[in-house]
């Protein structure tokens, strides 16, 4: 087949709105995690069967499918499971200031949580790391009570 | 359970990978690499019993694609289904041109991979993936692309992929070195592919001289993003004797599986570290019990994984058993992973340097079929004759991986 690069089709704009979508929230999953954020306290969900401690829980154990709805404390301390660090934007646009994006699985919970780590040098942070939640000085229930990490 | 013997009878490219096709529009490119394999295997569209059709949902932003082009793809009047499993889709594709065939429904099925990527937005079909969980988090109050951490995964794949990455050489005990050396062997055979879409003889200091886009993984570490499509015509072995010279490349295993999303699932709690792929450890075994191959690691002589990123060839060989665990890159070190070395892996270039993504896991089956067919067009040729190849799919989020084993021979009954 012929591949004519200099011949050029007609171009045609237009705009595609995704804004809208339902999701369920019925006072647990999430809610139970950002609502004990007020209380400066990582709340998960525990499936009876297994054992798992979700962070934030599902309504049910997606290991066991059964309906799971024990609410349980963990620490908010906890261990860097992999992380990267920000280098540059999207467009491979370098950033002035680097910053430490790690996935941290809280002590008592199986779940990997995300967020920031400061304090340390970016190519100091290991995977293993114990690391703690700082919380915000007033807190307000919800996901961005955590203002950020630190090493322990 | 005897399955009946299936083959890829030939394979159609479009005439270039490129980012931008201008001089075509969807249908019409598509129909380039119909027209090319009709060609290759001397077939007519009378002989095609069904079409299987695939690319990614969303990411041109048009439903029906295969109902739209149903005159260039030769479906008219026949079986035709759509098939969209994410970076999977050209080989699940083809996995269900298989079924069609080994279960003796059809004889001869056509299946058709493609994406035109420079007419989407493929953020916005990447975002579309976890953008109902995300808005949640949002309303939750994570900042999406402040400090919460999140910045990486909303600046699109590469970020989540870096999570996956840097798990990887820690547990493998490869260097960032590691992954630079590896993507300038891919982008460097990528060079002498004619298919390919980045096409430019690359050494290990071109590619560290590319800025970091998140640790450890730089911007010469990642895809492009192309316009391209593939068809590949599968046949049973009755119709493989009759209408064929005999030079095929015979689909002996084939496995799937898929694991809990390993990545961007923290409204619900992410389990799965993006690294383990446990799926591919389960559908490979399962490809090769049916292939009959029972130490991988000897019995292969080429291998072409789905690697959006350069890491990515490392750690398939690894968790398809090519390798034992930690043991990829000494293999790339020694020289193995060459065009030329014990286990030539992706000497086309992988989907690192060629990404149309609803083509890229067709692509990998059908870079193998040419090779064991000997219709390599290209210094990619692998000098050795090859009896058995590995294939290989992964998408979804971060968790579904496809399998596909070929063969210069059938399997014996
Ligand atoms: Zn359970």
């Amino acid at each position: 087949m012929a591949y004519n690069k200099d011949l050029e089709t007609r171009e045609v704009q237009a705009t595609w709105d995704v804004t809208t979508y339902q999701y369920k929230l019925d006072g647990r999953g999430a809610k139970v995690l950002a609502d004990g954020m007020k209380e400066k306290t990582i709340r998960g969900i525990k499936c009876p069967q297994c054992g798992r401690v979700y962070v934030p829980g599902p309504t049910y154990c997606r290991v066991c499918y059964i309906d799971i709805d024990d609410v349980v404390d963990c620490s908010d301390e906890g261990v860097v499971m992999s992380y990267c660090i920000e280098m540059a934007d999207v467009r491979g646009n370098p950033m002035d200031e680097h910053r430490v994006s790690a996935m941290i699985k809280f002590d008592g919970a199986d779940t990997w949580f995300i967020g920031t780590v400061h304090g340390i040098d970016p190519m100091d942070v290991k995977i293993g790391m114990k690391v703690k939640a700082i919380w915000k000085d007033v807190t307000e229930g919800n996901l961005g009570d955590i203002q950020r990490f630190e090493p322990v | 359970m005897i399955m009946s013997n299936v083959a890829i009878a030939g394979v159609g490219y479009t005439p270039v990978f490129v980012s931008k096709r201008k001089d075509v529009n969807i249908a019409e490119m598509i129909s380039e690499s119909v027209a090319t394999a009709l060609e290759n295997t001397g077939l007519t569209p009378d002989d095609i019993d069904a079409v299987t059709f695939g690319n990614m949902q969303t990411f041109e932003g048009l439903n029906m694609p295969h109902l739209w082009s149903a005159e260039h793809i030769l479906a008219v009047d026949k079986p035709t289904i759509r098939i969209s499993t994410g970076g999977t889709t050209g080989m699940s594709t083809l996995q269900a041109a298989y079924y069609y065939v080994a279960s003796g429904l059809y004889d001869i099925v056509m299946a058709v991979s493609w994406e035109k990527q420079s007419e989407g937005d493929s953020q916005v079909g990447l975002a579309g993936i976890v953008m109902p969980e995300a808005m949640v988090m949002v309303q939750h109050g994570l900042d999406l692309f402040g400090g919460g951490g999140l910045s990486a995964m909303g600046g699109g794949s590469t970020g989540a992929a870096s999570f996956q990455a840097m798990s990887y050489l820690h547990h493998s005990g490869a260097d960032p070195e590691h992954i630079d050396k590896m993507a300038a062997l891919e982008r460097s055979n990528a060079a002498l592919n004619p298919y390919a879409h980045l096409r430019k003889k690359t050494s290990v200091e071109d590619i560290q001289a590319t800025p970091f886009i998140a640790w450890p993984l730089r911007f010469g570490h990642t895809c492009p993003t192309s316009d391209g499509a593939t068809t590949c015509i599968v046949m049973s072995e009755e119709k493989v004797r009759k209408m064929t010279d005999g030079n095929v490349a015979w689909i002996t295993g084939l496995g799937s599986a898929t694991s809990d999303p390993s990545t961007a699932n923290f409204l619900e709690g992410q389990l799965t570290d993006p690294a383990e792929q446990e799926p591919a450890r389960i559908a490979s075994a399962k490809a090769y019990k049916m292939a009959g191959i029972k130490d991988p690691s000897r019995e292969l002589d080429m291998a072409e994984m789905y690697n959006g990123f350069a890491h990515q060839s490392l750690m398939w060989l690894e968790k398809l058993g090519c390798c034992k665990e930690g043991e990829a890159h000494k293999l790339l070190d020694a020289g193995a992973l060459n065009i030329d070395g014990e286990i030539p892996t992706n000497a086309s270039g992988g989907v690192f340097s060629t990404n149309a993504i609803g083509a890229s896991a067709m692509n990998r089956p059908a870079e193998c079929a040419l090779q064991i067919m000997g219709k390599i067009e290209g210094g990619h040729k692998i000098p050795k004759k090859i009896r058995k190849a590995v294939s290989h799919g992964w998408g979804g989020m971060f968790q579904y991986v496809t399998v596909m084993v070929l063969a210069d021979e059938p399997m014996k009954s």
